[in-house]
């Protein structure tokens, strides 16, 4: 290709009017986090050899403002030229981003594959009333897309775009797409959730290590041991917060896009999971929850589970909710569980707290007791015309369904004392993410028919399966 | 192999292709190649410094042994066969294991040979879902069979591919 060819090429590109800027706030607030994590690393760090270099207080003070203004100003230079260098588009078909200084880097990502957009609002960006926009397109880790930062109309009105084109509705150059209208379905109330995080292994965990405390104080008659438990118990203190910080105010609602999540306190984030996309689910239940006969549900969603650090962030779609509101939920994310004439919430009761062969389900045989003798009764499977359902756990109990046609690979595994007692595990391979559905001990023949059933059905599901553009259905 | 219907690691109707005994050797030489470095170093510190060194390396002749013995009986379990709509991969002889791979939904194919691998003409065919679960690997098949099942599944998987 001859330059000239590539210039002309170039600019036809940048004279498309299609191509858009991210807000010009951006590189200040990039440039601030990066201040502000410098200011923490110097404290925690820093503090203590500072001090011990003599100087007077005004020199001190004077290198460290000195020392942050610098790096904030080369920061916001840097982030102001990447921002510059970055520009996006969104047709009816992909979403193109440009970046990048020194390595330029393109990106085409097909709206076939989007998984889930989420809006994420971090506590500053709100000062300014800026949200960025993540895309995920189930390309492994790094695969999501992240326009930061949007104004926030911008960032609603790019996301119901990229959803309805996503979904195959075609729209014109310009036109403002309206909000898929949406129904509440869940709200968590501040009370039971504060009372749920309260009631989770977390508290044992701090039970222990205050009996801990107790003890050792009592027979070494001095509290220098407690300082040595600063760290745990601040550590401790840190996995509530970050429970209540991102479970708070969480809300589920219902649209034609699928299925809609927004929760957060300091960080809020809206997400929407079109449908189709939930490849697993898993309801579970703490010990401490029993009595109040609280669930939790967590989802996996190609995407989600490939990005670092995501844990609980994205993937839990009802932090804690009564089993009345768990049906209401289900009925959204898996609106046929095809039981046929039971009652879809009958089925799934009977796999939350049912035993051996309750509900239809096909349990484990008694030779299990000796390999698991808490939670034997526990294991079993149930197959709908929809979907898998696994049950398991005696003191955690848990159920995961996975549509047939979700259903990855699968898998049969059977280890020397399993082969004495003629069992066999089955595991249903789903996308990365916190379910990963088996159902272990089961009779060998059993484990053979559902191998050979199972692959079956999910074949003929995936055949039967709606297009991936949802709205194009029933075309 | 018992033929009894119930049997779930050998399916009615299926004939498992077996790897290439040349895995065998692969394996055996990348065992020695490890621990009789040791043995070696073991036996020359013992007769400089003290004799009781001689124990390491008795027991890296054990461990060898045992592996070299363990390999022999691991490689023959290693079987694969292709289905019509799906491919099996079966392994292990104390903890067995069987994967059920369905054509439509492999993400990626991988061909991978390694120096002494390369030397002994055997590769591996390594099969991606979107899963990282799906732990199907087959080891042990000589060059040109594993480039025609990646050539294979290639086709099968693109006429079937579904979406997520």
């Amino acid at each position: 290709m001859t330059s000239e060819a590539a210039d002309s090429e170039v600019q036809q590109v940048l004279a498309d009017p299609g191509w858009r800027r991210l807000h010009p706030v951006t590189p200040v607030l990039r440039a601030w986090k990066v201040v502000a994590v410098v200011l923490v690393v110097v404290a925690q760090q820093g503090l203590d050899n500072l001090l011990q270099a003599n100087l007077p207080g005004w020199i001190l003070l004077l290198g460290v403002l000195g020392g942050l203004v610098v790096v904030g100003i080369v920061t916001a230079v840097y982030s102001a030229i990447a921002w510059r260098r970055t520009r996006y588009r969104i047709d009816a078909d992909a979403v193109h981003i440009e970046q990048g200084v020194l390595w330029r880097r393109q990106r085409q990502a097909q709206l076939d594959r989007l998984q889930a957009v989420d809006l994420v609002r971090p506590l500053l960006g709100r000062l300014f009333g800026l949200a960025e926009l993540r895309l995920e397109v189930a390309g492994g880790a790094g695969s999501k897309i992240s326009l930061a930062y949007l104004k926030e109309e911008e960032a609603q009105r790019v996301r119901n775009a990229l959803l309805a084109a996503a979904a195959g509705v075609r729209f014109a150059e310009g036109e403002v797409v309206a909000e898929a209208p949406q129904r509440a379905v869940v709200e968590v109330p501040v009370p039971r959730l504060l009372l749920s995080t309260l009631l989770s292994g977390l508290t044992i965990a701090v039970l222990v290590v205050l009996a801990g405390c107790v003890v050792t104080v009592v027979l070494t008659r001095s509290v220098a041991p407690l300082a040595g438990m600063a760290p745990g118990v601040l550590g401790l203190a840190a996995g509530f917060w970050a429970r209540f910080n991102n479970a708070f105010g969480f809300t589920v609602a219902e649209s034609p896009d699928g299925l809609r999540l927004k929760h957060g306190l300091l960080e809020q984030r809206s997400q929407t999971v079109p449908p189709g996309r939930v490849q697993a689910l898993r309801i579970s239940q703490p010990l401490l929850w029993r009595r109040a006969d609280w669930w939790r549900v967590h989802v996996n969603v190609a995407g989600y589970g490939g990005e670092e650090g995501s844990g609980d962030d994205c993937t839990v779609v009802l932090p804690v909710g009564t089993r009345e509101e768990l049906a209401r939920l289900l009925l959204v994310v898996l609106p046929d569980l095809g039981t046929g004439t039971e009652s879809p919430l009958d089925v799934v009761g009977s796999g939350l707290t049912g035993t051996g062969t309750d509900g239809g389900f096909t349990a484990s045989p008694r030779a299990s007791r000796r390999l698991d003798p808490i939670a034997w009764r526990r294991h079993g499977f149930r197959i709908t015309d929809r979907a898998f359902l696994a049950r398991s756990g005696r003191v955690l109990r848990r159920l995961d369904v996975v549509p047939h046609e979700r259903t990855q690979s699968l898998a049969v595994e059977q280890g020397p004392l399993q082969r004495r007692l003629g069992l066999a595990s089955v595991a249903l391979h789903s996308t990365p993410g916190p379910v990963s559905p088996r159902v272990d001990h089961l009779d060998t023949a059993t484990a053979a028919a559902l191998l050979a059933e199972q692959s079956v059905r999910a074949r003929a599901a995936r055949a039967a399966a709606g297009p991936e553009r949802w709205m194009a259905r029933g075309d | 192999m018992s033929t009894d219907a119930g049997e779930p690691f050998d399916p009615q109707g299926v004939t498992w292709q077996r790897v290439s005994p040349r895995l065998t050797t692969a394996r055996r030489t990348v065992l020695a190649a490890t621990h009789l470095p040791v043995v070696v170093v073991a036996v020359v510190l013992a007769a400089l410094l003290t004799w009781w060194i001689v124990l390491a390396a008795v027991v890296a002749l054990a461990l060898l042994a045992w592996q070299w013995w363990l390999v022999g009986r691991q490689v023959p379990a290693w079987g694969y066969a292709e289905r019509d709509d799906d491919l099996l991969v079966r392994h292990g002889l104390l903890f067995r294991s069987l994967v059920v791979v369905p054509y439509g939904r492999l993400q990626f194919v991988d061909v991978e040979a390694g120096p002494v691998d390369r030397r002994f003409g055997v590769a591996t065919v390594q099969l991606h879902t979107a899963s990282p679960g799906t732990d199907a690997a087959i080891p042990g098949l000589p060059p040109e069979e594993a480039a025609r099942l990646r050539d294979r599944l290639a086709a099968r998987g693109e006429a079937r591919l579904a979406g997520l």
